[in-house]
């Protein structure tokens, strides 16, 4: 059962039907109040993925969900429907920015160090794009493997191996 | 450690950008960086029943009837007599404002030592679009007004 965290740290259902529906009808207000909500969540998606592009992936992400609002028939969808977007804007940023270190990671710091979080961005740094959208999808999003496939549009076999490589690369981390 | 994973920040001048692309009928989206910082620049542009009618040509007066934290209601005369209810959210750097046919919004963030300052304006009818190049000219004509303000001039 993949999980399902909202904007904010609410429930999938946190999010009211009716400002979705007002939404989709074109109201200022609700578009705004619905991209405030979801800004978070789109952000937590497009932050490991994207990267130092990330507020551009999640403006882009973000145009593209609340542009397509009308198109969603069940309020209760939208937060899987914006994590397939948010995913998908996330690579296609990253690929066309071309940020990704292809150095190996002798050099990332032990865990335990102050620059933890410095070490677990040069891990996601040595990975490409995709192997980063696979990550967030399972490790961060709880998304199970099916899903990871549909989301990315990839085979199951290839979400198996871009996890097995990008987990390979984070145990570097915290063994070295 | 997902705790220290990054999480992607979206400033108010951003999300301005999102609803200009996304809300049906808004036109009139224009940037612009001014050499002040800030805190002044938002005092002014957020100081709505003194500034909005000096900024813009079509407003005569607007004054805040109700409402209390970020979200308020104002009412506005227009310059011919015409007049309209608005919903208003207002906080640090964000202002976006609805009535039953007008949407106008304005964002703010640093930028450098200056400030890059974001308006919106449109119309919630159909075919707003084709009156693009009436509120683009209105649009440019706040936000000149805006730069030229005597409160940010050195």
């Amino acid at each position: 059962m993949e999980q399902q965290t909202g904007p904010g740290g609410t429930s999938a259902t946190g999010i009211d039907p009716a400002l979705v529906r007002a939404a989709q009808q074109g109201d200022p207000l609700a578009l705004a109040d619905l991209m405030e909500l979801l800004t978070p969540y789109v952000g937590r998606i497009c932050g490991p993925i994207a990267r130092q592009d990330g507020p551009d992936a999640a403006q882009d992400a973000l145009i593209v969900i609340l542009r397509g609002i009308r198109q969603l028939r069940e309020p209760a969808a939208l937060l899987g429907w914006a994590r397939t977007i948010a995913v998908r804007e996330a690579v296609r940023v990253a690929q066309r920015a071309g940020r990704t270190v292809t150095a190996p990671l002798d050099e990332l710091r032990a865990a335990g160090d102050p620059q933890l979080a410095t070490d677990v961005e040069d891990a996601l740094a040595r990975l490409t794009p995709e192997h980063r959208a696979v990550l967030v999808l399972r490790d961060l999003e709880g998304v199970d493997e099916s899903t990871t496939s549909s989301v990315l549009a990839v085979p199951l076999g290839t979400v198996r191996s871009r996890l097995a490589r990008a987990r390979q690369s984070f145990r570097k981390v915290w063994e070295s | 450690m997902t705790d220290n994973w990054i999480v992607a920040e979206l400033d108010p001048v951003r999300r301005l950008r999102v609803l200009a692309a996304a809300v049906p009928g808004a036109v009139r989206h224009r940037e612009i960086v001014l050499p002040v910082p800030v805190d002044r620049v938002w005092a002014v542009a957020s100081d709505l029943e003194r500034e909005l009618p000096r900024l813009l040509t079509t407003v005569r007066g607007f004054r805040f009837t109700g409402g209390e934290g970020e979200r308020l209601r104002a009412h506005a005369v227009g310059r011919f007599g015409q007049r309209a209810d608005f919903d208003v959210v207002l906080r640090p750097g964000w202002c976006l404002m609805r009535s039953r046919f007008v949407l106008g919004a304005m964002a703010a963030v640093p930028e450098g030592e200056g400030t890059r300052f974001a308006t919106l304006g449109g119309f919630r009818l159909p075919g707003a679009r084709l009156l693009s190049p009436l509120t683009g000219l209105l649009g440019d004509v706040a936000i000149r007004r805006l730069a030229e303000h005597p409160a940010l001039q050195d």
